[in-house]
């Protein structure tokens, strides 16, 4: 399988390790991946403009040219957005003359998609030894609907979970949005939905959460040592991204997968599994 | 000054059709924050109420879930009134600390193609300083991780970019 | 020769956007128009009573009436012509009001030229018009009921009560349909079964009711006053004629269990069952799905009834009508995934909450929180599951949830005064007999009404927790409850599918069957003899259920009384002389109306005159009586005799579908461009290569030809066959140096008049990028 890389503007700085985790577990997979030429922003959360937003991810849509995957949420649920309302000629017409090559048609995926289609129980080396995962979805992974799961009542992060070999904890939290978006100018109200969501995996008893986003990475995992503080609670709970914890549970080293570089170490949990299997 | 009409093209002519059933402001997850609720702003566009709801501070709590827009009965997309008002906002010249990061992040991808954490954050914190304490914890949190990149360079296709705005700057 | 034009104002829905002086100035310059008068509204006896005279005085012998679509007033006026002494098939209308004054609001000067074009036609039609007559022909008098609910039930019992013989068809093992499995009922709060079940058995005890239950329908064939309808009855593999229904021996012997649909999941019932203690007729029945074979039942039968060896059996009778009375299904709760129905053990149905209430029911009349098995402390009903709702594609009002949350809510209220109700909504609708002051008697009781759509159920450590806005106090609430009701909505039924395609019935948006009109044609299918009552049209209470199967009985019984009907005049016949004999019709008549021996043959009650043999016929043998090539022809020619608009588009619409979606953009007041003249045929298959020739051959840029959608033909493959002609004309064209661009057919339900017109503006987009007729034949002969 060959598909087009949308990384996004994080891969080079705070979401590194799902960039560096992507690849590697792409390539473990067999799944080829090139990187689209050139590409452009999708706008995030911040284009206010929707023409202007469709006309962005347009532009990053007609540089593939295969199916393209991204591993970020936002620029997912952006790309399948531009998709749908592209479908309207008068809309395509005008941003298509606007661009180098024209945008026909796109097919758009998400990593998550992409390593539960290419993984089976055979490929997963070291299983996860039933640690307690909480799933977190987020919001933008299964929305607007009719992308890769029911935007209501999602399953797949409890399938990968298991898949893995783990145990994933129910919590009321996991599609609560995580604030992300209004990080910079509403910290606060950002903090506490964060906060919210990572209190409650913990007493639902996980030992780490996974997800999918840079965006909710960020909130749940960098941001996890100053909302401690703020909220005057300890959590000390890993964040992983869905491509280090299936980079892991393949046998892939810590450098493939950038582990060192989450705030909240894993390491301890990753030897946790490793001791394990050696046993 | 903007109108009802202005509004409705682009959030979509279907918010004519709003029952007023609170469906989106129940599934909002900062609802609890904002001074007019989701639904109460379709009432007041409806209502040719615009200036009222371009100065409430709800729109700029919206984080974009969607999920509003995945429930409502009607069809209706609330977070793309949201996106109208918010560009209204900008388009009549108002500022607030709110508006300057939708401004700083729209101004770095027309400039360079693609978003640099690093910059953004440090535009915003010179443009509002009560932000500065919370940006610079960040900083300190991914600034010894290896995760800021403080490289600016421009994407090739520049000028394709410039035309793209350009043409739908007027959306 | 002397035709008479009226003009109608149709009040101000006409007059208000074409200047109908001018019309009327128009058209008594017209060949043989003898008067011309403007009425102020012609359908009313003022306006019926000028044309009357008109026709008395001997001034005209051809009549044109300019006004509504000829789908809702033709009837009227032919019977105008009718009572002045004239045939009455010399009528012709011009549609001036749903294709011009309505779908035109904004260019009045265009919409008077379009109007003086269909006026022109319609005069030029008139002039080829001949007197026909129908013959009489015999039908039976017995009528197939389909669905035994309680419209079904209500039709059979007025038909037999009047002497008529009726078939009754029913799917599942009893007659009673979602009537016996309620509880009490709105507004009277009287028990549903109880005021039902001595129907069910006067249907069953009458003489002149032959019931089949836990039976279908497999083909239905023949028009209106002669159908044949085949079917089988499915093996109970319980004798019925031994069953004495005491059911506890062999369901007390049966080993196994399984959930029981009647209590919609929330009981057990066993292999061999009774689908209620009230069954009509009241014989067990086994269900092959779940019985293990293991012959307890068999020994536990006194009355030696069980019988593994029974086999379907096949039926087949004649009938002259057909009523349709298929009912609905629940809409799937478990869709909502937000409310968790299915996921979440204390969320339940509203049609899980009536069984709940029924003493005979599951939980024998109360109130059981599932996760625990104690009476409910708090009980919360969601309103508008399924219904109102883009995101599911239910935009329709279910009409009945309301009332039946206000009952459910008082019952429990009654039997648990200390009980917390609450009621969320978002609009309550209370219309009908005595139901406001129900809705007044429910918050009087104390039951609470929250106004706001509940967002979503959250469940957290077994309990569960509504979150929603109460919008009249703009606040956000978490509220948690020991229960929650989804009020789900009605959806027609997927069994009834079957039947529709049978019948050909045309379905609206939402689902459910159309009738022939949304208000004055209740309970009348498009199709002659065929009616519908109850929530196969959608949804309904009992009350109104009850009174359709009442009025489609009384439709049948005035169609059927006076054992023969007068034929419809308006079908093919053969020309014997020009015919060759080539059978190529016989091959293509949907009716199979068509024989031949030598020279064709069309068995005139059996034609339902489409007139697609007409077009097809290679040596123009078959003629029709009505939309006579002649006819049609002579409109093309006035409709291309000024051609005052560019481009200039000739559209053929059929009859059922496609013109009746072009009236409903009227009555939708959905505009479009003035630019084709539109010209009325039974079928696309009607449209003879000839006249789109004629059209293009006369100057205009485009021929639109417009169909039902592909398998849902009113004459099952009249539109394929439309189809096939238009690629072999597009190859012509081609070959004669037009662009094939110039004829186009497209699709398009009675129900989709917002296609039509989206479709009709494309086509004068592509026209103009083609530019005016014929400026491409240079090109194409330099290339």
């Amino acid at each position: 399988m060959k598909l087009s890389y949308y990384p996004g503007c994080v891969a080079k700085s705070t979401g590194i390790e799902y960039d560096i985790s992507t690849r590697s577990v792409c390539k473990a997979l067999g799944v080829e991946l090139e990187e689209i030429i050139d590409w452009n922003c999708c706008g995030a959360t911040h284009c206010s403009n929707e023409t202007l937003a469709v006309g962005l991810s347009a532009r990053v849509m007609a540089r593939a040219e295969n199916p393209i995957m991204t591993s970020c949420s936002i620029c997912y649920s952006n790309l399948r957005i531009a998709a749908l309302r592209l479908e309207d000629k008068h809309l395509r017409d005008r941003v298509n003359s606007l661009l180098d090559s024209p945008y026909s048609s796109a097919d758009v995926r998400h990593v998550l998609e992409v390593i539960m289609e290419s993984m089976d129980e055979d490929s997963v080396a070291v299983p996860l030894n039933g640690m307690k995962i909480a799933p977190y979805y987020g919001c933008l992974l299964t929305r607007p609907p009719g992308g890769l799961d029911s935007p209501e009542n999602p399953q797949i992060l409890e399938r990968f979970i298991t898949l893995l070999g783990g145990e994933s904890v129910v919590h009321p939290c996991r599609m609560l949005c995580c604030g992300g978006p209004i990080f910079m100018s509403q910290e606060e109200a950002s903090s506490r939905s964060a906060f919210q969501i990572l209190r409650a995996a913990k007493s639902a008893g996980a030992e780490a959460v996974v997800t999918a986003c840079p965006l909710c990475h960020l909130m749940l995992d960098a941001m996890q040592r100053s909302i401690e503080s703020r909220y005057k609670e300890e959590i000390g709970l890993p964040v992983l991204y869905v491509t280090q914890l299936a980079g892991i549970a393949l046998g892939l080293g810590l450098e493939e997968l950038a582990l060192d570089k989450n705030s909240v170490s894993p390491l301890a949990l990753v030897e946790g599994i490793n001791a394990s299997v050696n046993i | 000054m903007s109108n009802r009409s202005d509004v409705l093209k682009l959030a979509g002519d279907e918010l004519r059709c709003c029952i007023q059933c609170g469906s989106c402001s129940a599934s909002c997850s900062t609802a609890d924050l904002m001074d007019k609720s989701i639904r109460e702003l379709v009432r007041l566009v409806l209502n040719d109420r615009c200036e009222e709801a371009l100065d409430s501070r709800s729109i700029w709590l919206c984080t974009s879930c969607l999920l509003c827009t995945v429930r409502c009965p009607r069809g209706i997309r609330p977070k793309s009134l949201v996106a109208a008002l918010r560009h209204i906002h900008e388009a009549e010249g108002r500022r607030n600390a709110d508006s300057s990061l939708e401004d700083l992040f729209m101004g770095q991808v027309k400039d360079t193609g693609r978003v640099s954490e690093f910059y953004l954050s440090a535009l915003y914190a010179l443009h509002n300083p009560k932000a500065t304490v919370q940006i610079m914890t960040m900083g300190l949190e991914l600034i010894p991780k290896g995760k800021i990149d403080g490289e600016k360079s421009r994407i090739l296709g520049i000028e394709e970019l410039s035309r793209i705005f350009e043409g739908l700057e007027e959306s | 020769m002397s035709t008479g034009v009226y003009i109608c104002h149709c009040g101000l829905n006409i007059a208000s956007v074409l200047d109908i002086e001018e019309l009327v100035r128009f058209a008594e310059g017209l060949p043989n128009v003898a008067v011309a008068r403007e009425l102020q509204f012609s359908c009313s006896d003022v306006g019926q009573e000028t044309i009357k005279e008109d026709i008395k005085e001997g001034k005209v012998d051809r009549v044109v009436v300019a006004a509504c679509s000829p789908r809702l007033h033709e009837p009227t006026f032919r019977c105008v012509l009718q009572d002045a002494g004239l045939n009455p098939y010399l009528l012709e209308m011009a549609n001036i009001r749903e294709q011009c004054s309505w779908v035109h609001m904004e260019e009045p000067a265009l919409a008077t030229e379009k109007a003086k074009d269909l006026i022109r036609m319609a005069v030029a039609k008139a002039e080829l018009l001949s007197p026909l007559e129908g013959e009489l022909m015999p039908v039976s008098r017995n009528v197939l009921v389909i669905g035994g609910g309680v419209a079904g039930i209500s039709a059979a019992l007025e038909l037999a009560n009047a002497g008529l013989h009726v078939f009754l068809v029913e799917r599942r093992p009893t007659i009673g349909g979602y009537m016996a499995l309620l509880t009490d009922v709105f507004p009277t709060n009287d028990c549903s079964i109880c005021v039902l079940a001595p129907k069910m058995t006067e249907v069953y005890n009458h003489p002149l009711i032959t019931l089949y239950t836990y039976s279908e329908i497999l083909n239905i064939d023949g028009s209106v006053g002669n159908f044949t309808v085949s079917g089988v009855r499915r093996a109970r593999f319980v004798d019925a004629a031994k069953c004495k229904g005491c059911i506890n021996d062999c369901a007390g012997a049966c080993p196994v269990e399984v959930p029981n649909e009647y209590d919609f999941g929330i009981g057990k019932r066993k292999a061999i069952y009774m689908a209620i203690p009230q069954a009509v007729p009241l014989v067990a029945c086994i269900d092959p799905q779940a019985c293990i074979g293991c012959g307890l039942c068999e020994e536990a039968c006194p009355a030696d009834a069980v019988d593994y060896e029974q086999r379907e059996m096949a039926f087949k009778f004649d009938v002259g009508a057909i009523i349709v009375a298929t009912g609905w299904q629940p809409f799937d709760a478990s869709r909502k995934e937000e409310y968790g129905f299915g996921r979440y053990r204390d969320v339940i149905s509203s049609l899980q909450v009536e069984r709940m209430l029924n003493a005979a029911g599951p939980t024998g009349g109360e109130i059981v929180r599932p996760s625990t098995g104690e009476i409910a402390r708090s009980v919360s009903f969601l309103q508008c599951v399924g219904s109102r709702d883009a995101t599911v594609g239910n935009l329709y009002c279910s009409r009945i949830c309301c009332m039946a949350s206000l009952k459910n809510a008082q019952l429990i209220k009654e039997k648990y005064p200390e009980m917390a109700i609450s009621i969320h909504y978002i609009d309550m609708r209370a219309g009908g007999e005595g139901y406001e002051e129900f809705y007044q008697r429910a918050q009087r009781l104390g039951i609470e009404f929250i106004r706001g759509r509940v967002a979503e159920i959250e469940e957290t450590d077994g309990e569960i927790y509504l979150h929603y806005e109460d919008t009249l106090l703009g606040e956000y609430r978490r509220r948690k409850c020991d229960m929650a009701v989804l009020s789900i909505g009605l959806e027609p039924d997927s069994g009834a599918e079957v039947v529709g395609n049978l019948l050909g019935l045309a379905r609206r948006t939402d689902r459910f069957f159309e009738i022939a009109h949304p208000k004055m044609r209740p309970v009348e299918a498009h199709i002659d003899g065929v009616f519908i009552a109850g929530c196969a049209s959608g949804p309904k209470e009992i009350q109104v259920s009850i009174a359709q199967g009442g009025a489609a009985a009384s439709k049948a019984l005035g169609l059927l009384m006076k054992g023969e009907i007068s034929l419809d005049p308006t079908v093919a016949y053969v020309d014997r002389d020009a015919c060759v004999g080539c059978k190529l019709c016989e091959g293509i008549c949907p009716g199979k109306a068509i024989s031949v021996n030598g020279t064709a043959f069309v068995d005139e009650a059996a034609c339902k005159g489409c007139g697609t043999c007409a077009a097809a016929c290679p040596t123009d043998a078959i003629h029709m009586r009505l939309f006579s090539d002649e006819q049609i022809l002579a409109q093309v020619r006035a409709a291309t005799a000024v051609k005052g608009e560019y481009p200039f588009i000739v559209a053929f619409l059929c009859n059922w579908c496609s013109y009746a979606g072009a009236d409903l953009a009227g009555t939708s007041r959905i505009q479009y461009p003035t630019n084709a003249r539109i010209i009325r045929v039974m079928c696309a298959g009607r449209v003879d290569p000839s006249f789109v020739m004629e059209a293009l051959r006369l100057g205009a840029d485009g021929v639109l030809i417009a169909g039902c959608r592909l398998g849902e033909c009113h004459y099952v493959v009249g539109n394929d066959q439309a189809l096939q002609r238009v690629k072999v004309l597009k190859g012509v064209l081609e070959k004669i140096g037009l662009s094939p661009g110039r004829v186009k057919i497209i699709w398009c339900a009675a129900s989709e008049g917002e296609i039509f017109a989206r479709e009709l503006e494309a086509f004068v987009e592509e026209l103009k990028e083609l530019g005016p007729t014929g400026t491409e034949i240079p090109q194409a002969r330099g290339g």
